[in-house]
């Protein structure tokens, strides 16, 4: 019995056309996303590289694969099981059968594994469609691996085969134990809810353990394994349940098959839903069969009046738009939707502004962001499904007939729909405001900001939905069939993700398509609004006259083929209509042009491919004057005048160019701002002028000969006057510099001299295929040409720097320096500041309404310019400026100036930059943050961001490296280490662990995602990953192993040795050479593999036990194991061969610290430790609870957790 | 029974033919004079009667020929024939979780019945006259079949009709229910057009003054039930035989139906005179002359292929 019914429904399946539209979806989006990897539309856009991993490495095929299990498999799945035993109710097929002895493992088991058998199968569209994808000519033959069939074996085996089984289990029994199709698709969307909130715990480093055994999927516990995987691993290794994912895996295909069992159980073979179910058709009260009704009364019907006309028809209108209203609110399955989303929303509430496990204060633009961003997918889900819903709502009740036949017209149901379903988004985001109001007063926080609210979800958001809500019905009338409907949509949503990557950029031409708006605490919307709604304009002209096309298609009637459809919308097409449909279209277009007037023609608009283009004219027409020797800037002095309410600046000045070469130069290379951003008034090289040679306005590239050669050691004047003006606007955002509360523009914005190597196309595939040479990253640390020039600039060495910037008057304006006049003119406010001894030509300019908060640390001013708003973590700054000014003068030299800002910017950065004397500090990273300082867990980070910044005036400002690998290890991985030691200092050893953990997580995580070559610390190419990740583990490590003085007066040392030099520059090989002296020979191998080597430990204690010895003391004996590695730049690993390294052992017993239990070291000692397992037992004064080798993860290794193990007290 | 008696008028259907996009082609040059009053549509399942009903109904179009009622056209000015239009579907739902006065009311306000007064009034007189008063607060989703056909029409007596389309009314319904329906639409169908198809003879020979019968797309025959059964008289005769006899029985007679009764067959054959001696005359009923009409129909369509 169950093999016949199991056969049939394989035989039913394969020949159901869904079967194999499915399989078609996969197995096209599976080849689409396979070619776009690949950069095979890359004829299309730019290229963008893709690292080392290969397009068919079993890494890459397992991570499509659950993406696309995940969506749209999951929908499939639903879309394939659901029906299995449903079908059979809709086709009131179930009587028949069910009165026919089959049996009921035979029914639903055969229903069941049949459907699973066919789901398998086309399930394999994924890998077909990537085997064909990699098999496509265009494919660069490198980002290849070798074909093998075993890589896409596994993930089928590993993942596709239970999470088809789980999901299809739980699909399968809500669709049979409930016998409504709605619960499967409602049940979909849970579980992809619930899902996703399992992968966000993910990112908590302390659960991570049981986050991944939850997720149903598995793709957690893969993430876990695979997390530090570097491309070589990625290339080869096999995705092998073993571990977590292997009890995973094992976890959750029992409980699918517990749920087809538990299914097996509850199912009976009656009509009703499940045997405990009440009989459905209860009897009605009043006639029924057989009993003989009173004969009605005969009433005479009272006359009534009808009325037809507008008035009547709008009453009409209102009427069903809100019973249509009230039909999606009261559905149960919108309140099951948006209770899941409410769920959802909370899981997002409590990651609020996160950083290092520490979240920001609710205020209102933060909770906005995240929950409105989070709820939008609920939105897009609700949205898309009722629409199908109102649309057929007569035609699901079987009332269309009678519907259609009523005296109203067309207009009515389909703008009341349309009304119903616009309004649907208006209560979704009333939700998402209590809520979020909610969530602020929940965690004390008062100033809930209703009127920003208001503003951005039902003046922002709301147009979106609400483009959303007019596509989705169209779609649906237009294509007249629920599920095709609902499908065009989840295509709709693809292609807007993807269209950028097919080429299409401009938001002219992608539904709903904007230029951006980003919200800032100090600049509210600022200039973001008026373009973002003029490109709403336009597509709500096109919305609207897509409703008026929809309607005249709108079906009346019994009538639904095509040519029907259109006759009638021909005959609909009247006056109004016509009036409509002309006035939206012509709307559509006069406003399509008058943005593109704005972005194409006042402002010039490239689209990634063609910038690209303009990268590589730069390096093929003007590389021949890389090595054209140019004077230095010596000396700026500039005149900045901000004006900030229309985004402009003029900037003028005059630099002083030397010649320190020691030949006479002739040639100067002007490297300016395109003639598209800015209008260059005047650009006088000498007093005289100069001859212009070559002037390429667009790439701001020009040549010019003096009329004398300037002699060596000679200077001449740079005069200039350029205006940055914003003329319109663009199709996408980017002037975020110039605003009207918080400019921040820097030096990048200024002339610079000779040809720039930073302007060339760095990505190597790129590079490839425009046929340019390939580029190292960064030069050699071998390379001596290239220390000189300091890695932050090639046309200057150390400036005298004074500037003047002028703003409004109710702004303060900054710049690096110490101010020496403040005054008003003409209406605007000007500040003269000058710095009094040479800096890096490196420096910026602020402009905004600030409070400032001032202290002093000796004779340093400090001065905090903030947003006012902003108190929070003003304190916490203040004393991160002191105790970094105390420490670094005590241990590293003086300060070199006599003032300390910090300087707030709105959040379209999250950064904080160190200029000379003035850090301009992101508003998103530390004035917001919400730190609890008696939660061991919660890093103190604006305190530490501002360390580290101040410790950027020593490392950086006064030492800076060569333009070589390594610089910026003496800047990022020195500053991190200062200000590592200022945290140590305020907060304990202990607080610093948590720190260190993600820094070591991060850094491994880092190097999984590589793309060219990892280097080992002293040759870093400005990877954040090493210079500041891997910087501060092995910095702390260093100084826990050197001792923190030793480092210190090394640091000290190489700071005297090398601070303020000119040319040639400093490189990480001077460092290491301070060090080294500071390093006692037992521990040289220890910098050798630090900073000169990739160096991975495997250590791990394999048992730990303990006895109590008669004296109360415990003896603990440990089984330990240790491992050292050395990696190539691709990830390949070599064992070390002669291991023999210092390793700290220690016996951690518990004890109650202000309430909290924490550990605390009975015995601790650097014990030699050779490679492979070693047996030690040592004596505790009393009670164990943790031992183990390395135990504070001072070295760097991949499985951090498993170096301690609880103690087994015998 | 209405306050405003309509002025007498016809539903006037002229060389109305329609072929859907599958081919099959549901009418063909369809002439009908339909007077007020109750006119029965008589024919076979797939004969074309719903789609004409449907056309009539302003669901469907037609592909030529015209349809006017009075002075309206049918086909063109939809709008004004549905503001004088009941229509009761062959097959409908309802929304199973809404009373039938919630959605009686609700169609009142489609149909154009602002005055709520009214609405009210009418909607219980509806109701009461459907004999569902007594449930009218109960959720549509448990009513019976008979229940729901009686709301069905109840619906289309909303307002003021002057055109009455009911397709298939009697189907599914029990004899009471199917009694007490008769005699509704037969009260109404006093002085407005009610069209009511049907493949039940019976409904038509109880009710209607006027009828067509049609057969795939075709009108066959059209006028007063009496009349037509009149015309046949003397030429229907009833003949008991074994089932064996039948085949040769078919060759040889013109036979119109044939029936089981008791276990013997009962054969009525259409002939001028007795075909034989066991033939007995039979008084024609309304069922003779259907059978008749759809069986010579057939045989012209026989002889002309």
């Amino acid at each position: 019995m169950f093999l016949q019914i199991f056969k049939f429904e394989i035989w039913y399946r394969l020949r159901r056309p869904a079967t194999y539209i499915y399989f078609g979806i996969l197995l096209a989006l599976s080849l689409l996303i396979t070619l776009m990897t690949g950069g095979f539309f890359e004829s299309l856009t730019a290229v963008v590289g893709v690292g080392k991993v290969h397009l068919n490495s079993p890494y890459t095929i397992n991570s499509l694969t659950n993406a696309l299990v995940l969506l749209p498999g999951i929908l499939l799945v639903s879309a394939m099981f659901g029906p299995a035993v449903l079908r059979d109710f809709d086709s009131q097929m179930h009587p028949l059968l069910y009165t026919s002895p089959i049996s009921k493992w035979g029914y639903l088991g055969g229903r069941f594994f049949g459907t699973l058998v066919v789901t398998l199968l086309l399930m394999s569209g994924i890998a077909l469609g990537q085997i064909i994808g990699a098999l496509f000519p265009g494919i660069p033959a490198d980002r290849l691996g070798p074909f093998q069939l075993s890589y896409y074996l596994v993930p089928y085996l590993t993942f596709v085969l239970p999470n088809v089984l789980l999901t299809g289990a739980i699909f399968f029994a809500l669709a049979t134990l409930t016998r409504q199709a709605l619960s499967t698709y409602v049940g979909s969307i849970v579980f992809l809810v619930l899902y996703i909130m399992a992968q966000s715990q993910l990112s908590d480093l302390d659960n991570q353990t049981v986050a991944s055994l939850l997720d149903p999927l598995g793709s957690g516990a893969t993430q876990l394994l695979t997390k530090y995987w570097t491309p070589v691993e990625k290339n080869v290794r096999l995705i092998w349940p073993t571990g977590l994912l292997g009890l995973n895996r094992l976890l959750w295909l029992g409980v699918g098959l517990l749920l087809v069992g538990f299914c097996y159980v509850r199912f009976r073979f009656e009509q009703g839903a499940t045997g405990s179910a009440a009989p459905r058709r209860a009897r009605p009260g009043g006639a029924a069969l057989g009993v003989v009704a009173p004969a009605p009364v005969a009433v005479a019907l009272p006359a009534v009046d009808q009325h037809f006309g507008f008035a009547q028809y709008f009453n009409q209108y209102l009427r069903l738009t809100w019973l249509s209203l009230r039909d999606v609110l009261r559905s149960p399955y919108f309140i099951a939707i948006v209770v899941a989303g409410l769920a959802f929303l909370l899981a997002a509430a409590l990651q609020i502004g996160k950083i290092f496990d520490t979240t920001t204060f609710p205020i209102t633009a933060q909770v906005i962001e995240i929950l409105s961003g989070s709820f939008s997918l609920f939105v897009l889900a609700i949205v898309t499904f009722y629409a199908g819903e109102l649309v057929w709502k007569e035609r699901d009740a079987r009332l269309n007939q009678m519907h259609d036949a009523l005296p109203i017209p067309n207009w009515v149901p389909f703008s009341s729909k349309l009304t119903a379903l616009l309004l649907v988004p208006v209560v979704l985001l009333l939700v998402v405001m209590m809520f979020g109001i909610i969530t602020q007063l929940s965690s004390g926080y008062t100033n809930l900001e209703i009127g920003l609210y208001v503003r951005w979800l039902f003046g922002l958001k709301l147009i979106d939905y609400w483009l959303l809500v007019v596509l989705a019905v169209v779609v649906q009338v237009v294509v007249n069939n629920k599920y095709l409907g609902h499908f065009v949509m989840v295509l709709y949503y693809v292609f807007s993700l993807f269209a950028g990557q097919l080429g299409l950029e401009h938001n002219l031409l992608i539904y709903g398509g904007d230029s951006g708006i980003r919200y800032s605490d100090m600049n509210g919307f600022g200039h973001f609004v008026g373009p973002y709604l003029w490109f709403k304009l336009y597509w709500a002209l096109l919305a609207v006259a897509l409703a008026v096309g929809a309607n005249l298609l709108w079906v009346r009637g019994t009538e639904t083929d095509w040519r029907t459809r259109q006759h009638l919308a021909g005959r609909r097409f009247s006056g109004p209509a016509r009036a409509a449909l002309a006035l939206a279209l012509l709307g559509f277009v006069a406003v399509g042009g008058w943005i593109f007037y704005n972005t194409n023609v006042l402002n010039h608009y490239r689209g990634s491919k063609a910038r690209q283009q303009l990268t590589v004219d730069y390096e093929k027409n003007y590389g021949r004057f890389r090595h054209t020797p140019q004077p230095r800037i010596v000396a700026v002095d500039v005149n900045v005048d901000l004006y900030p309410t229309r985004q402009e600046a003029r900037v003028r000045g005059q630099y002083w160019l030397r010649n320190k070469t020691g030949q006479p130069l002739d040639t100067i290379i002007l490297n300016l701002p395109s003639n598209e951003d800015v209008r260059i008034r005047k650009m006088q090289l000498g007093p005289g002028g100069a001859t212009t040679v070559l002037a390429d306005s667009l790439m701001g590239f020009y040549v010019q000969r003096l009329p004398r050669p300037l002699a060596p050691g000679d200077s001449l004047p740079l005069a200039f006057d350029m205006y940055y003006a914003a003329p319109g606007f663009e199709q996408s955002t980017g002037r975020t510099s110039i605003v009207a509360n918080g400019t921040f523009i820097n030096n990048g914005n200024l002339p610079h001299l000779g040809y720039s190597e930073n302007a060339e196309l760095s990505e190597p595939s790129a590079r490839k295929k425009f046929g340019l040479k390939p580029k190292p990253r960064v030069a050699r640390l071998e390379d001596t040409t290239a220390r000189a020039n300091t890695y932050i600039a090639s046309d200057a060495d150390w400036v005298r720097f004074a500037a003047t910037v002028s703003t409004v008057p109710d702004q303060i304006a900054l710049a690096p320096g110490y101010l020496q006049k403040e005054w008003t003119e003409n209406g605007r406010r000007y500040f003269r500041y000058a710095m009094d001894a040479p800096i890096l030509d490196f420096y910026s300019f602020q402009s905004a309404r600030y409070a400032e908060r001032h202290a002093k640390w000796n004779d340093v001013d400090i001065t905090i310019y903030y947003q006012p708003g902003h108190e929070y973590n003003l304190g916490r700054m203040v004393r991160g400026v002191q105790d970094a000014l105390s420490y670094y003068t005590k241990n590293f030299g003086p300060y070199q100036h006599r003032q300390v800002r910090i300087v707030e910017f709105p959040g379209y950065s999250a950064f904080a930059q160190a200029f000379p004397n003035t850090i301009p500090f992101s508003e998103n990273i530390g004035f917001i943050a919400k730190v609890d300082t008696t939660d061991p867990k919660d890093v103190d980070y604006p305190y530490y961001v501002t360390a580290h910044e101040v410790a950027h005036q020593w490392w950086a400002h006064q030492v800076i490296g060569a333009a070589a690998q390594g610089g910026t290890l003496l800047s990022e991985t020195l500053s991190q280490y200062s200000a590592l030691m200022v945290m140590k200092q305020k907060y304990g050893p202990e607080r610093m662990r948590k720190f260190l953990k993600y820094e070591l997580d991060a850094y491994l995580r880092g190097r999984a995602t590589e793309r060219i070559a990892e280097q080992p610390l002293y040759r870093v190419e400005n990877q954040q990953y090493i210079h500041y990740r891997k910087g501060s583990v092995v910095m702390y490590a260093l100084a826990n192993y050197l001792g923190e003085d030793k480092v210190n007066q090394a640091l000290s040392q190489y700071l005297q040795e090398v601070k303020f030099q000119q040319p040639p520059y400093t490189t990480s090989l001077d460092l290491l050479r301070d060090l080294r002296q500071a390093t006692p020979d037992s521990l040289q191998y220890l910098l050798t593999d630090m900073f000169e080597r990739i160096t991975l430990y495997e250590n791990k204690a394999d048992s730990v036990t303990a006895r109590k010895l008669p004296d109360g003391r415990y003896r603990v004996d440990m089984v330990l194991s240790a491992k050292k590695v050395y990696a190539d730049s691709a990830g390949n690993e070599t064992p070390a061969k002669r291991m023999n390294d210092l390793i700290d052992v220690a016996v951690l017993g518990q004890q109650k610290i202000n309430g909290n239990w924490q550990d605390v070291p009975l015995y601790r000692q650097k014990r030699r430790f050779r490679a492979g397992t070693t047996r030690l037992s040592v004596i505790v004064p009393s009670k164990p609870a943790k031992a183990g080798i390395d135990p504070y993860n001072l070295l760097i290794d991949r499985t951090p957790d498993d170096n301690v193990k609880a103690v087994v007290v015998k | 029974m209405f306050a405003k008696t309509p002025i007498p008028m016809e539903l006037r259907i002229e060389h109305l033919s329609k072929t859907y996009a599958n081919g099959t082609q549901a009418l063909r040059d369809v002439n009908l004079t339909i007077p007020t009053g109750m006119f029965g549509l008589l024919g076979p399942n797939g004969a074309g009667k719903s789609s004409l009903m449907r056309t009539i109904s302003t669901l469907q179009e037609a592909d030529s020929g015209s349809i006017r009622l009075g002075d309206l056209d049918v086909l063109h000015d939809k709008d004004a024939v549905r503001r004088v239009l009941g229509y009761l579907p062959q097959e409908f739902g309802v929304y199973p979780k809404i009373s039938a006065e919630q959605l009686l009311d609700h169609f009142a306000v489609l149909k154009g019945i602002s005055d709520s007064r009214q609405r009210r009034e009418v909607v219980a007189g509806l109701l009461q006259r459907t004999n569902l008063y007594e449930v009218r607060k109960k959720n549509l989703g448990g009513y019976s079949g008979g229940m729901k056909q009686r709301f069905g029409i109840a619906q289309a007596l909303l307002g003021n009709p002057r055109l009455i389309i009911v397709d298939e009314p009697t189907a599914g319904l029990d004899p009471a229910e199917r009694n007490r329906f008769h005699n509704l639409l037969a009260e109404i169908g006093e002085n407005i057009i009610v069209i009511l198809s049907t493949h039940i003879v019976g409904d038509v020979s109880d009710l209607c003054r006027n009828m067509a019968i049609i057969n795939k797309g075709q009108v066959l025959l059209t006028g007063d039930p009496l009349v037509v059964m009149q015309e046949l008289r003397g030429q229907v005769w009833r003949r008991e035989v074994d089932k064996e006899q039948l085949p040769a029985l078919l060759q040889e007679q013109q036979v119109i139906s044939t029936r089981l009764f008791a276990g013997r067959t009962i054969v009525h054959v259409v002939a001028p005179t007795q075909p034989g001696s066991d033939y007995d005359a039979v008084e024609p009923t309304l069922e003779d002359v259907y059978f008749a009409r759809i069986a010579q129909a057939e045989q012209a369509v026989g002889v002309e292929g």
